[in-house]
């Protein structure tokens, strides 16, 4: 919403360390910078044009393709620390040099996060980066022509009996004949974001109808207990690994229906989430820990919390689940603080790292999910998550040159791989957790900045509501896509409404409702009043009621949760 | 690192060709080979990995501790062994609670570096000894040790005065009383008490000793403020004041029920034994809260018993007595659990403070008096000569009753005319824990009238026929009320410093940057005060005006809480806001507006006013619905905010709050 309520709750100046000023959260912003600029600058000293930086030889490798991951994925982490400069050359060099024209076997899901989703953000945001912008923005662009490009050279692992996408493609020939089928749940159901964005902003329908085949194809998979599991065969529609929990293999997954709802404001997705949902609180959920458990019969097959899962109180607090939220994130800092990171997989009968999963490759998740949480609460507990992880991160994993993944949690031995996503979403979300009037944050001060004009004739308002993140942390913004598909029609609409209003006065009211068919059914005359005995339900897409409690739950107290 | 490592070599291989020619040929040729090794195996990076740096000193060598940052506890067990008292810092040198508390407890070793030995534990290295043996689960942990007994973990606030404040506990868990006047001090407070007797005539030290030393060190482990004090008696004179003949006994003080002693026959005399049956028969009218910051549930577990005061007040655990405002409270508390106050119990503990009072006919109002009493505590009466005395002979005695009688009779009775039910007045003008001014205005009785001076018991009036309409209670008006309501509440207490945030959350104002002891809901103090019923999912504030003192705002807001029909409004988010907005002249320039919020939480009641133009609060009402009917997809909240805004839209109950 507007300058939100943190901002100046944040003011206060107290003896205990438990909350911060704002001149503490502004020092922590200016550590957290010099982390960025001291593994940006290694890469592009030692690393470029390779994918990423080996931190303790100082050099570079390609990992997930050949397209300079590491500065694409960084990008918009550089407008997001306000290096508008530095995001100007990037992007016109990125343009110059990478070229998705190669006999690269790629992963599909990781170019589209990382790739597609990287320029998609990069595309919305140049123009807050003070790039020249083409007349149509947000409708076109070369960024935009870019990302455009490499999501084209991920279509044909979609041409698939089920519409369910193949795991690998190779960018120049397609999927290679003796490619596995077997793909796992987030390589399926990973997609809706960024092609819808892209669909949505090119007028080219062909990506959202890909994602959205994929996803329905994948919703009809789900075992009769409404779980999924987290390999599947896209051919034969057989789920190969049938272990059903929220982390590595389905995490995005959910993340995606979520967020695609609220993007498209879609309640088919929410739908299925919900169902999901119901589903994992039943089956996986245990003290407000989420196991792993068969899909079909709902036993215990795992009982580890993995790393991956640590993004499930975020996207819990986006629905407003707050509380429930609140104390799985309290378990999961718990595991940050007897390590000093979150391993791969912790058994949580035995309170310790699992064998062969003691690493720790710089992940965000739980960062991630502090800043959701510190947005929706104003708690400072999620602030000192962010110390403790800043504190950690320099301690333990900086190198001279960059930052390496901890090989080993137990005794903080260090790999030579510092991945992209440190740069792209640790780093970032770190930054955004410290710094609560962050344009990201939907809007800071009002006035300049707030937002923005574009779209054809400079009609439409962008990013004055809001951004949602990918899997990546590339943030999208909601208004670019309204205004690119929507926007010249509604306005056409709401002239003839105007227009024809004093001569059919009836008509006119019922014409919107009827043409908006996914509205939320709201008019303008609902009554607030309730009749005794009517039981209003709210709309799906609005958020739930907080009980009493959630007022007391904060410096670590949960509640019970009643329901 | 590496590379660092390949230069220095060629650097060294360099220098001695440049002295050694013959060996050029042979170094080229190694050279070459090491880069290519160097090269094959860097290209091939999987198996390069870095072991994590060795650990280093973590405490600044000026500090008076040791730091044994290689996890060495065999050193621990050695110097411990030669302490009398040791404190134990186990860390890890990667953890931000560790660094901040590091600052805190070299703080406190500056202080107490003569009595105590500090020592630090990299507890973290695994190499190191600590490591192996220990596993723990988050950093720092405070391990304390009386010479053998041990260890005492600490789980209190990384805060220096609460860490200083527990180890001198540690230091002296026995408070020695030497006389009845002592012992009588040390009984008079509200907290719970233990006197231990041990004749020290026969031997040097007598065998029960020790063990009830450790079992005040066991309470210690349970509760790091020791609320629970434990004293001991060697005299047999002292110990009969309290009727203790046997050497050896241990004596629980307890106002509302009996005090108890040790039963030896039935337990065990060990220090745990001792310490459970003291935390199980323990009277508790004032308990403190403190949050431990991880995950926990202790407020959920104290306020499902019932509604709860909470009393956040600013607290010094470094203090030798209780605050004057803490001594208050634990007054008011004593007052509203002395449930058998009727009928005059005998013990003198458990009797309330004897009150002598003056009644003083107002020339302006015939038929009203001032009555102003002087409340004693049981202690002091019975120790200490003072009278009942208002003589103005007295110089600073007259000040005083002159004082309280303007601030009651003179400057409250237009009020009061309309309205006979003003009850009584504390007033706190140089507090002292045994005497305490109070000024009634009373429509009084012609007998009444004649009596100028009397002694009297807690006013023992006519039992009220409603016990809970303020109108009828004077003075005390909330002894015994405990056992009066069916709304009975439980008083806690927690340090306004530490759990600010509780307090923000649940109304408290004022812009702390301004002053930490100022604003907060008005008072002054710093001091903020809230009932929560969790059941009801209400919750009220006290707020409190400038006038009336703290006892007197606390008993009014009990009285009214307590009432079949609450008086009191509840509290809703947001309203304050609103309403000091429109009270204060805003500030010329602000810097820092006053933290505003952009959702109120509406009842049906203020529901209507406020969307008839008069609140910001329901544009954001009406901007929520409105953003989602018209504009769709323009400007849309934050979903995280939008989920602050459903929190705040909450079903009241009394009817739908908002579309």
């Amino acid at each position: 919403m507007r300058a939100p309520v943190c901002v100046t709750v944040l003011v206060w100046l107290l003896s205990d360390a438990r909350q911060f000023t704002e001149e503490e959260m502004s020092a922590v912003r200016q550590r957290i910078k010099s982390m960025f600029y001291h593994a940006y600058n290694s890469y592009l000293d030692n690393a470029f044009p390779y994918d990423e930086l080996r931190p303790l030889t100082c050099d570079g490798q390609d990992t997930w393709g050949s397209f300079s991951l590491t500065l694409i994925d960084a990008l918009d982490t550089l407008l997001v620390l306000g290096n508008q400069t530095e995001f100007q050359r990037v992007a016109s060099l990125l343009q110059d040099t990478v070229d998705f024209d190669i006999d690269v076997n790629a992963s599909v899901f990781e170019t589209n996060i990382r790739v597609v989703g990287g320029l998609l953000s990069a595309h919305l945001l140049s123009g807050r980066a003070g790039m020249q912008l083409e007349p149509g923005w947000p409708c076109s662009g070369p960024l935009l022509r870019m990302a455009d490009d490499a999501a084209r050279k991920l279509l044909p692992a979609f041409q698939t009996p089920t519409g369910m996408p193949y795991g690998t493609v190779n960018l120049l020939k397609g999927v290679s004949p003796t490619e596995t089928p077997v793909t796992c749940t987030a390589g399926v159901g990973t997609f809706i974001l960024e092609f819808a964005t892209l669909s949505r902003l090119t007028g080219d329908p062909t990506f959202e109808n890909a994602a959205r085949q994929a996803l329905r194809a994948l919703w009809k998979t789900r075992s009769d207990i409404g779980l999924v599991g987290n390999h599947i065969d896209i051919l034969s529609k057989k789920w190969v690994a049938q272990d059903a929990g929220i982390g590595a293999g389905v995490d995005s997954y959910f993340e995606y229906l979520v967020k695609g709802a609220i993007l498209l404001q879609d309640e088919e997705l929410l739908n299925m989430f919900l169902e999901y949902d119901r589903a994992i609180q039943n089956y996986t959920r245990f003290d407000d820990w989420y196991l792993w458990v068969q899909m079909h019969k709902g036993t215990v097959s795992m009982p580890v919390f993995q790393s991956l899962e640590a993004f499930w109180p975020g996207l819990q607090s986006l629905l407003g689940n707050l509380d429930s939220a609140v104390r799985t994130f309290q378990n999961y800092y718990s595991v940050w603080r007897q390590f000093g990171g979150l391993p791969e997989f912790y058994s949580i009968p035995q309170g310790y790292t699992v064998d062969k999963r003691e690493g720790y490759p710089l992940r965000p998740e739980l960062i991630e999910s502090a800043m959701y949480l510190f947005r929706a609460t104003g708690d400072h507990t999620y602030l000192q998550l962010g110390l403790d992880a800043l504190e950690s991160i320099e301690k333990i994993t900086r190198t001279p040159c960059g930052y390496a993944s901890v090989k080993d949690l137990r005794d903080h031995q260090l790999d030579n791989r510092m991945e992209s996503f440190f740069l792209a979403e640790t780093i970032k979300y770190l930054y955004l957790l410290f710094d609560p009037a962050h344009f990201l944050h939907g809007g800071a001060a009002e006035g300049d900045g707030s937002w923005e004009e574009g779209g054809e004739d400079r009609q439409c308002v962008l990013g004055a509501g809001g951004f949602i993140f990918n899997t990546e942390a590339h943030p999208l913004d909601p208004a670019a896509l309204y205004c690119c598909s929507r926007h010249a029609q509604d306005r056409q609409e709401l002239r003839d409404i105007l227009l024809s209003l004093p001569k059919e006065k009836k008509k006119t009211r019922s014409k919107p409702a009827a043409k908006h068919t996914e509205d939320p059914p709201h008019g303008p005359s609902v009554s607030i009043a309730l009749k005794p005995g009517e039981k209003k339900t709210p709309p799906l897409l609005s958020c739930p009621v907080q009980p009493f409690s959630a007022r007391l739950s904060i410096l670590g107290q949960v509640f019970t949760d009643n329901t | 690192m590496l590379r660092r490592v390949r230069q220095s070599s060629l650097r060294q291989a360099l220098f001695l060709m440049a002295r050694r020619p013959g060996l050029l040929c042979g170094a080229v040729l190694l050279g070459v080979l090491l880069v290519l090794a160097v090269k094959f195996t860097c290209s091939r990076a999987k198996n390069v990995v870095a072991a994590a740096r060795p650990p280093v000193r973590f405490f600044s060598a000026e500090a008076p501790i040791v730091d044994l940052y290689l996890g060495q506890l065999d050193q621990v067990e050695r110097l411990r062994s030669v302490a009398e008292v040791s404190l134990i810092f186990f860390y890890a040198p990667w953890c931000a609670h560790s660094m901040a508390a590091r600052q805190e407890v070299q703080q406190v070793a500056k202080k107490l570096a003569k009595q105590v030995q500090f020592l630090a534990v990299n507890c973290w290295w695994n190499h190191g000894k600590c490591r192996k043996q220990n596993r723990f689960y988050q950093y720092p942990i405070i391990h304390l040790f009386y010479r053998r007994f041990g260890p005492i973990e600490y789980k209190g606030p990384y805060v220096a005065p609460y860490v200083e404040s527990f180890i001198l506990r540690v230091i002296t868990p026995l408070t020695y009383l030497p006389s009845r006047d002592a012992l009588k001090e040390f009984l008079s407070y509200h907290e719970p008490r233990v006197v231990g007797f041990f004749q020290f005539n026969s031997s040097p030290q007598p065998p029960g000793y020790m063990t009830y030393l450790s079992s005040a060190l066991q309470a210690l482990k349970r509760d790091f403020r020791g609320v629970v004090r434990f004293g001991v008696v060697t005299n047999k004179q002292v110990a009969e004041a309290i009727s203790l003949k046997e050497d050896e006994s241990v004596y629980l003080n307890r106002r509302f029920n009996s005090s108890l002693i040790f039963p030896r026959r039935e337990r065990n005399f060990t220090s745990e034994a001792i310490c459970s049956w003291v935390f199980e028969h323990r009277e508790t009218v004032l308990q403190w809260l403190q949050p431990p910051g991880t995950k926990s549930r202790l407020l959920e577990h104290e306020l499902s018993k019932g509604p709860a005061l909470l009393l956040f007040l600013p607290h010094n655990p470094l203090g030798t007595k209780p605050s004057p405002m803490l001594q208050q409270i634990a007054d008011i508390a004593v007052r509203y659990h002395s449930c058998d106050n009727a009928n005059h119990s005998s013990s003198e503990e458990t009797s309330p403070p004897h009150s002598c009072c003056q009644s003083v006919p107002l020339p302006e109002f015939s038929a009203r008096v001032c009555e102003v009493c002087l409340r004693l505590s049981p202690s002091s009466l019975s120790s200490s000569s003072v009278r009942c005395s208002f003589s103005s002979t007295t110089t600073r005695g007259g000040e005083v009753f002159q004082s309280h009688l303007r601030h009651c009779c003179l400057h409250r009775l237009p009020a009061a005319s309309l309205n006979s039910s003003e009850g009584c007045s504390h007033f706190l003008s140089s507090y002292s824990p045994f005497s305490q001014y109070s000024a009634c205005c009373r429509e009084v009785e012609p007998q009444l009238n004649q009596s100028q001076a009397k002694e009297e018991q807690a006013a023992p009036l006519p039992p009220p026929p409603s016990p809970l309409a303020p109108s009828s209670q004077t003075g005390g008006g909330i002894t015994g009320l405990r056992c009066h309501t069916n709304r009975t509440l439980r008083f806690y207490v927690l340090d306004v410093a530490l759990n600010w945030p509780l307090a923000e959350r649940l109304g408290a104002t004022g812009n702390r940057s301004v002053s930490p002891h100022q604003g907060a809901g008005a008072q002054g103090d710093g001091s903020f005060a809230t009932i929560v019923h969790l059941k009801d999912e209400v919750h009220y504030v006290l707020h409190r005006s400038a006038a009336a003192t703290l006892t007197e705002s606390l008993e009014a807001f009990i009285r009214n809480f307590s009432a079949p029909h609450s008086l009191l409004q509840r509290h809703l988010v947001g309203e304050e806001d609103r309403t000091a907005g429109e009270g204060e002249t805003p500030h010329a320039d602000t810097q820092q507006p006053p933290p505003r919020r952009f959702i109120t939480e509406l009842t049906t009641s203020s529901f209507l006013p406020c969307s008839h133009g008069r609140g910001k609060g329901c544009a954001a009402v009406l901007l929520h619905s409105v953003v989602w009917i018209l504009l769709r997809s323009q400007p849309r909240p934050h979903p995280a905010s939008a989920a602050v805004a459903g929190k705040r839209l909450r079903h009241r109950g009394q009817g739908e709050c908002c579309p």
